[in-house]
């Protein structure tokens, strides 16, 4: 609710503020909504003058509509495909993670969740030379598993420049998450390039883990946050052409129902692609135990497939 | 303006006889609500109509354009272009290209940005009359952050969203479009029959996860609600249903269909 005051756009003087003022108009919906001869009469405002406000006030508050020919051209250069690192993953996911959407790792604790985020900052800092912003809320991250992870793939120097393009924050509830992303949303619009080169990738491990808490009982204050996080995640990735992937728990009904993602029916409209992550155990072997990694929802491909990771 | 309401407007007749459980719908001044749960296909059936509406009469389509306002940055244009191709028989870029310049995409970030845009769309409506189409994805995005704004008076809550549903209607109603809806599926169906206003017992009852949360103005000015779900078989494929009432004559007609990679087939 933006309220009217003086100066807000050119033509809307302090007299004539208080003239709206008096006959009840106050916010910029207020003054959009009613009816500008009836106003103009009442205050004696000139008619012509508060047409001309109210379309820049429009023009200033609404959004614009765009033609679709020209969001296909621009979403044509933007729009890149961003490896996993690990080319099963790739496949599932039809050859990568597109940026401007959100991709969701759902799995059981110990599953190999924050390995497959591993494998992606690695992979896209190594091979696309990109910078990976890492959002750790559960203490997963540890650097020398990254190392490993890329020392098998590349010699000495490489390895040392690709892990400076990993930029990795620690947050621990869900308004540190929120403010770290202001603080990447802002460097973003003003193009810093100083230490963020740039960015493709946000990797957010996990995002259950910082919204968990906020659940449950009857206030919606929660869920209002829970979907303002929502919204920042997916805007950043449209706006940026970023890929955002984040990691969430698994629940189930029953102990015969089906793994669906955690954090309730809100969120599962938010990501676009969900994949779950399940380590099963190989029957003829004991001693390994492999990753599996099936689509539960992709706007692409057809659910159910499944592949076997190859997580180094 | 004033001409341009008398033209009158393309007309959308036969844009899914499917969908629709009786004959030459949709007309004008209908709203259509789809409501589901995710992943039951209510973006691709969208998608359909929308290539429906923009295609060119040489590719089986309406030819006329459609305004897609999108609250949660949902739209996908990728997906949206392999269904035209996959329907057109020259896929050059030009016919691409020709297609899409009859669309119209919006994006909202607030019910009060939903609101003062909705205002200043009204222009384009009079400047553009093969503009009949106005699809709105999803209008139960804000829910929960309306009412958290607006404390503990549920008029508070509700406020924006009633507005918009007030202005939809004269939209709608005074440039002669049809509107689709999404809303989502944000809550159980509650098992306490007499809180539940649904107005009548269809025999798919059951099946029908449906519980009314958004305020009573968007709820009076709906003419039709699709339902749709999904059942997952053991096989490979996945089916979607959608139950269909036509809620002041109480029909109600259910089918399935399913998505390829060109989109929504019956």
């Amino acid at each position: 609710m933006v309220v009217l005051r003086a100066g807000l756009c050119p033509g809307l003087t302090e007299e004539m503020l208080q003239l709206l003022r008096a006959s009840g108009i106050r916010t910029v919906v207020d003054f959009v909504s009613s009816d500008l001869e009836d106003v103009a009469q009442k205050c004696s405002l000139s008619y012509k003058a508060l047409v001309a406000v109210r379309r820049v006030l429009l023009a200033q508050f609404s959004a614009f509509p765009i033609n679709g020919a020209d969001l296909y051209e621009e979403l044509k250069s933007s729009t890149a495909i961003l490896p996993t690192g690990s080319s099963s993953l790739d496949k599932l996911l039809d050859s990568g993670l597109y940026t401007g959407e959100v991709t969701e790792l759902m799995g059981a604790p110990g599953s190999g969740k924050t390995q497959v985020c591993l494998g992606i900052a690695a992979s896209v800092s190594l091979s696309l030379k990109q910078h990976v912003l890492f959002l750790d809320s559960t203490g997963g991250f540890t650097a020398s598993r990254l190392c490993q992870m890329l020392r098998a793939w590349t010699e000495d120097e490489e390895e040392q420049a690709a892990l400076q393009r990993i930029q990795v924050v620690r947050v621990f509830d869900i308004y540190e998450m929120l403010s770290a992303l202001q603080e990447l949303r802002d460097r973003l619009s003003q193009q810093v390039m100083c230490s963020m080169g740039p960015l493709k990738i946000v990797v957010i491990d996990s995002v259950s883990a910082v919204v968990s808490p906020l659940l449950g009982g009857k206030q919606s204050e929660g869920l209002a946050i829970m979907m303002q996080l929502a919204r920042e995640l997916k805007t950043l990735a449209r706006e940026y052409s970023l890929a955002v992937v984040v990691t969430n728990q698994v629940t189930r009904d029953s102990s015969t129902a089906p793994l669906r993602p955690a954090l309730g029916r809100s969120w599962s409209f938010v990501p676009s692609t969900r994949v779950l992550v399940e380590s099963k155990e190989a029957t003829w072997d004991k001693a390994t135990t492999k990753r599996v990694a099936s689509l539960a929802k992709s706007p692409r491909q057809p659910t159910g497939i499944q592949v076997e990771l190859d997580i180094g | 303006k004033l001409l341009a309401r008398l033209e009158g407007r393309s007309s959308l007749k036969d844009l899914e006889p499917y969908l629709f459980a009786e004959e030459g719908s949709p007309v004008h001044g209908h709203v259509i609500e789809f409501h589901g749960p995710e992943g039951t296909g209510k973006t691709e059936m969208l998608y359909h109509l929308v290539a429906r509406c923009i295609l060119p009469k040489s590719g089986g389509g309406l030819e006329t354009e459609v305004m897609f306002i999108d609250t949660d940055y949902h739209f996908d244009m990728l997906r949206l272009v392999t269904i035209l191709e996959s329907r057109l028989v020259q896929r050059t870029e030009e016919m691409i290209k020709q297609c899409l310049g009859r669309l119209f995409l919006v994006n909202c970030n607030s019910s009060t940005q939903l609101l003062l845009t909705l205002y200043s769309l009204e222009n384009m409506f009079c400047t553009h009359p093969s503009l009949c189409l106005l699809i709105l994805d999803s209008i139960s995005s804000f829910y929960w952050i309306d009412r958290s704004n607006g404390g503990e008076s549920l008029n508070l809550q509700e406020m924006n969203l009633k507005k918009c549903a007030n202005f939809l209607e004269k939209l709608v109603r005074e440039h002669h479009l049809t509107l689709f809806a999404t809303t989502q599926t944000l809550m159980q169906r509650s098992t306490n029959s007499a809180e539940n206003p649904f107005p009548f017992k269809p025999q798919h009852e059951t099946d029908i996860d449906y519980r009314p949360y958004l305020c009573k103005s968007w709820q009076q000015m709906v003419t039709h609600r699709i339902f749709f779900s999904k059942q997952c078989n053991s096989g490979s494929s996945t089916a979607f249903t959608v139950v269909s009432c036509h809620l002041k004559r109480n029909h109600v007609v259910k089918l399935s269909f399913s998505v390829a990679e060109c989109g929504v087939q019956f």
